[in-house]
This record gives structure tokens, C-alpha cells and sequence, in this order.
């Protein structure tokens, strides 16, 4: 095995693992997009002073972090469906990539909530205080306040969550999603090429992952000049 | 102004963090334009007095009222009487993002109690009266104590508060900044503010103070001038704590 085949290897391969490069790009940027809504929204319901409020984001949060993605996944892509029909919606139908999508959102979002809760909670006790004692209500010190300085604290810790959910998508090779991995196993079922392959395709995601570690330390380190 | 008018009155406070009684039953009117200045040994409970005026802490039991209006009632609308009374704390807790001038302005811009401008001309103002003219557009994190300290003062006088309470405001400066910050609460005193002030800064107390409350074991165990209670103490207590500090 040398160089040479390694990059045979990279050319032959790579309409195949571009199309599924475009998929995991497209169900990830969804999926975090869609995350840091339902993030933001389940952390103020979980930090709220509304008692139903707090019980269903905190159930969420319970839900999804206990127990595996890809039971989340199969769940969501067989077990759901199945439920649906026989009961409510005997014609519902969902496709692999909403699934897919549905999933990550789900899960990504259950994180963020914590990431977010995390980092309004560890703003300065103080901060609440002088903008209450000014005669500024809760909700507008929250918004001005403490959000702004939360996010600041939180950057570094949601580029990890965009690391994370880019590499959990490969779990949706599961349910059969057209993603990277999915595409490089039809390669080398095709060529039996595992080495060369696999190889590429963890290039590929250290290239994606090792750019959003530099955006994350450039951040950091702005945050802190 | 009226100096009969009383501008808080509290009556039987008393205040508990589980089974911690920290206040004991407070009672005490504080006049328009009078300066009240709060000493004790650490853990008496008079931050918390202090806190419990402003509704930072909730009240277990008592009443007080603010310009004649409740705020430990149910329905008390406690951000609008806050808007009177300017408060400042032992860690400034200066907004770090936003500017000097942003922090002065804040309050009164998100009320829609001042235009933009107007809000931005007081600011100006306050800041060339508390000496920092020139840091109007530094963020906090680059000024001393003692300046963060000012801008806090600025900060709450935005509001035009007619009673300002201060928490140990000298407490974490250090020793050389003190004076400066002491210097704008004494102008502030001159100008007629009713002040509540608990602090350690004796030379302050007896010098600035027209009352002067000894609070441990969560109540008052003696008031008086400052001549009264510092230069001629009843209570042993006060004796005992006085010898310590002064």
C-alpha cells in the first residue's frame, strides 16, 4: 500500500463520498441550527419560575440524555411510524432524512439546553441583582443582562456541540441515511478497498473538525483580549 | 424638603435562611435627607437589613414601606419603587459588557424614562460629577475599584433616586481608593440624599452620619449620633465591638 493507491483511491472514491459529505453537511448545519432555537427556548423554561414549564424541559433533557442515540433514531424512524398508523394517522409517513434530522435536533438541542443553562447560571449573582435593584424587570435583565454574557461564556462549549453532532451523524447510517459513511460502505462493497477508504473518510472529518477547533480557540482567545 | 417626612419605616423585620434568625425584629424610621449609617460585627445582619429594603431579600415577617408605599405587600410593585432607590454594592457589579456610559444610561433608556439623548446628557453629567469624565467610553474591566466603584454611584443616581443604600461600598477596594470613593458619597450626603449606609469606615460614620445603629444578633442594640454611639457607648456590646475596630 502506498501513497500512490491511497490517492486512486481518494479520486475513484470521491463522488460517492461527496454526495454523502453533502448529506452529513446538510442534516448537521440543519439539525445545530434548529438545536440552538429549541437550546435557548428549553433552558429558559428549565430556569423558569413557572413549575410546569421547568417539569418538561427537565423531562426532555432526562429523556434524551438517557438513553443511546441510535434507539433514539430507530425509534424515531420505525417505532414513531409505527404508533402513528395504528393509531391517529394511519397514512404518516417519514423519510430518512427527516428522521435523521429529527433525531440529531433532539438530541443536539438536549445539550445546548445544558450548555446554556450552565452558562447563565455561572454569570455573576450580581449582575441580576444591579439590574433589578435599577427597577429593570426580570425578563428584559435576562435579555440584555445575562444573556449577552452568557453566550460569550458558552461560545467554546457550542463549537464542541457543533463537533459532536457533525460526528453523531454518522449514527444515521443506521437507518440507512445517504451520509459519508454510508457512502464509503457501498465503495468498498463495490471494491473491498476498506483500508484506503476509511482512511479518507477520517481525514475528511479530522480537516472539518480540526477547522471548528481553530474557530473555537480564536474565540476564546478574543473573548479573553 | 421636608425633614419630618419619613422616607422608610420598617417595622418588626425579621428575616430567616432556614433556621438562621439574622434578623430579630427590626424597627427603625429613617427621615427625608437623613444620613443613617449601619455598623456590626460581620454576620449581624445588616446587609441583609440592608438588602431587605430593596426587596433584594425577601422579608419573613414585618413591614416596610417606602415613601409611604409597601414593599413587602403581596401586590407591592417592587420595580417601580426600586427606581427610586439607587443602590450600591460591595462589588460594583458593573455590566462588563457594555461601556462606562452604557451602564449609566441602561436603566433609564430600557424604562423609556429618558430619550437616548437625554439619558446620554445625564450620563455625561453624573460621570464629570463623580471625577471619571474621561472613561466614558472604557469598559469596566479596565478602571481601578475605586472608579468601577464611581461609575456604580453614576449608575444609580441615573435614575434620580431620592434614597440611596450602600452595601459595604469601601469593603473590597483598596486602601488608597477608598477616600475617593467616600469623598463622592460625603458631596452626595451635602446635596440633602437620604442614605442608608452600612460600612466599616468609622472616620466616615462619625464624620458624614446623622444617626449612627449598632446591629448584632440581628437587631438594633443601639442608635444614636455618632457622637452618642461612638464617642459614648451604653450597650457592652457596643463597647466591645468599638474596641475592635476604632
Amino acid at each position: 500500500m502506498d501513497l500512490a493507491t491511497l490517492f486512486e483511491t481518494l479520486t475513484a472514491a470521491w463522488p460517492l463520498l461527496w454526495s454523502g459529505l453533502q448529506t452529513t453537511l446538510y442534516v448537521t448545519v440543519v439539525s445545530l441550527v434548529a438545536a440552538m432555537v429549541i437550546g435557548i427556548l428549553t433552558c429558559l423554561m428549565n430556569l423558569s419560575s413557572i413549575r410546569p414549564l421547568r417539569g418538561v424541559a427537565k423531562f426532555y433533557i432526562w429523556l434524551i440524555r438517557g438513553t443511546p442515540m441510535l434507539v433514539q433514531a430507530f425509534y424515531i424512524y420505525f417505532a414513531m411510524p409505527q404508533l402513528l398508523q395504528a393509531t391517529v394517522a394511519p397514512g404518516f409517513r417519514i423519510d430518512v432524512v427527516t428522521a435523521s434530522i429529527a433525531t440529531l435536533i433532539l438530541n443536539a438541542g438536549a445539550y445546548t439546553s445544558e450548555i446554556f443553562r450552565g452558562a447563565v447560571q455561572s454569570v455573576d449573582k450580581g449582575q441580576m441583582e444591579a439590574s433589578r435593584s435599577l427597577g429593570v424587570g426580570k425578563a428584559k435583565t435576562m435579555q440584555k443582562i445575562i444573556l449577552p454574557q452568557a453566550v460569550r461564556i458558552c461560545l467554546p462549549s457550542l463549537v464542541n456541540q457543533c463537533i459532536i453532532t457533525l460526528k453523531d451523524s454518522t449514527i444515521m447510517y443506521a437507518i440507512g441515511l445517504p451520509e459519508i459513511m454510508n457512502q464509503a460502505k457501498v465503495y468498498v462493497g463495490r471494491t473491498m478497498d476498506s483500508f484506503a477508504t476509511y482512511t479518507w473518510v477520517a481525514v475528511i472529518f479530522l480537516v472539518i473538525t480540526s477547522v471548528l477547533m481553530l474557530a473555537s480557540s480564536a474565540l476564546e482567545k478574543r473573548m479573553r483580549a | 424638603m421636608d425633614k419630618n417626612e419619613i422616607k422608610i419605616h420598617v417595622a418588626g423585620l425579621k428575616k430567616s435562611f432556614g433556621d438562621n434568625h439574622v434578623l430579630r425584629g427590626i424597627d427603625i424610621d429613617i427621615h427625608a435627607g437623613e444620613v443613617v449609617c449601619v455598623i456590626g460585627p460581620s454576620g449581624s445582619g445588616k446587609s441583609t437589613f440592608l438588602r431587605c429594603l430593596n426587596r433584594l431579600e425577601e422579608a419573613t415577617a414585618g413591614e416596610i414601606t417606602i415613601d409611604g408605599e409597601s414593599i413587602t405587600g403581596k401586590k407591592a410593585d417592587v420595580d417601580k419603587i426600586r427606581q427610586h432607590v439607587g443602590m450600591v454594592f460591595q462589588q460594583f457589579n458593573l455590566f462588563p459588557h457594555y461601556t462606562v456610559k452604557q451602564n449609566v444610561m441602561f436603566a433609564p433608556v430600557e424604562l423609556k424614562l429618558k430619550s437616548k439623548e437625554e439619558a446620554e446628557a445625564k450620563a455625561h453629567q453624573l460621570l464629570e460629577r463623580v471625577g471619571l469624565a474621561d472613561k466614558i467610553d472604557a469598559k469596566p474591566r479596565s478602571l481601578s475599584g475605586g472608579q468601577q466603584q464611581r461609575v456604580a454611584i453614576a449608575r444609580a443616581l441615573a435614575m434620580d433616586p431620592d434614597i440611596m443604600l450602600f452595601d459595604e461600598p469601601t469593603s473590597a477596594l483598596d486602601p488608597e481608593m477608598v477616600g475617593e470613593v467616600l469623598d463622592v458619597m460625603r458631596e452626595l450626603a451635602e446635596q440633602g440624599m437620604t442614605m442608608v449606609v452600612v460600612t466599616h469606615e468609622m472616620g466616615f460614620a462619625r464624620e458624614v452620619a446623622d444617626r449612627v445603629i449598632f446591629v448584632d444578633e440581628g437587631v438594633i442594640q443601639e442608635q444614636g449620633t455618632p457622637a452618642e454611639v461612638m464617642g459614648n457607648p451604653q450597650n457592652p456590646r457596643t463597647k466591645s465591638f468599638l474596641s475592635k475596630v476604632l
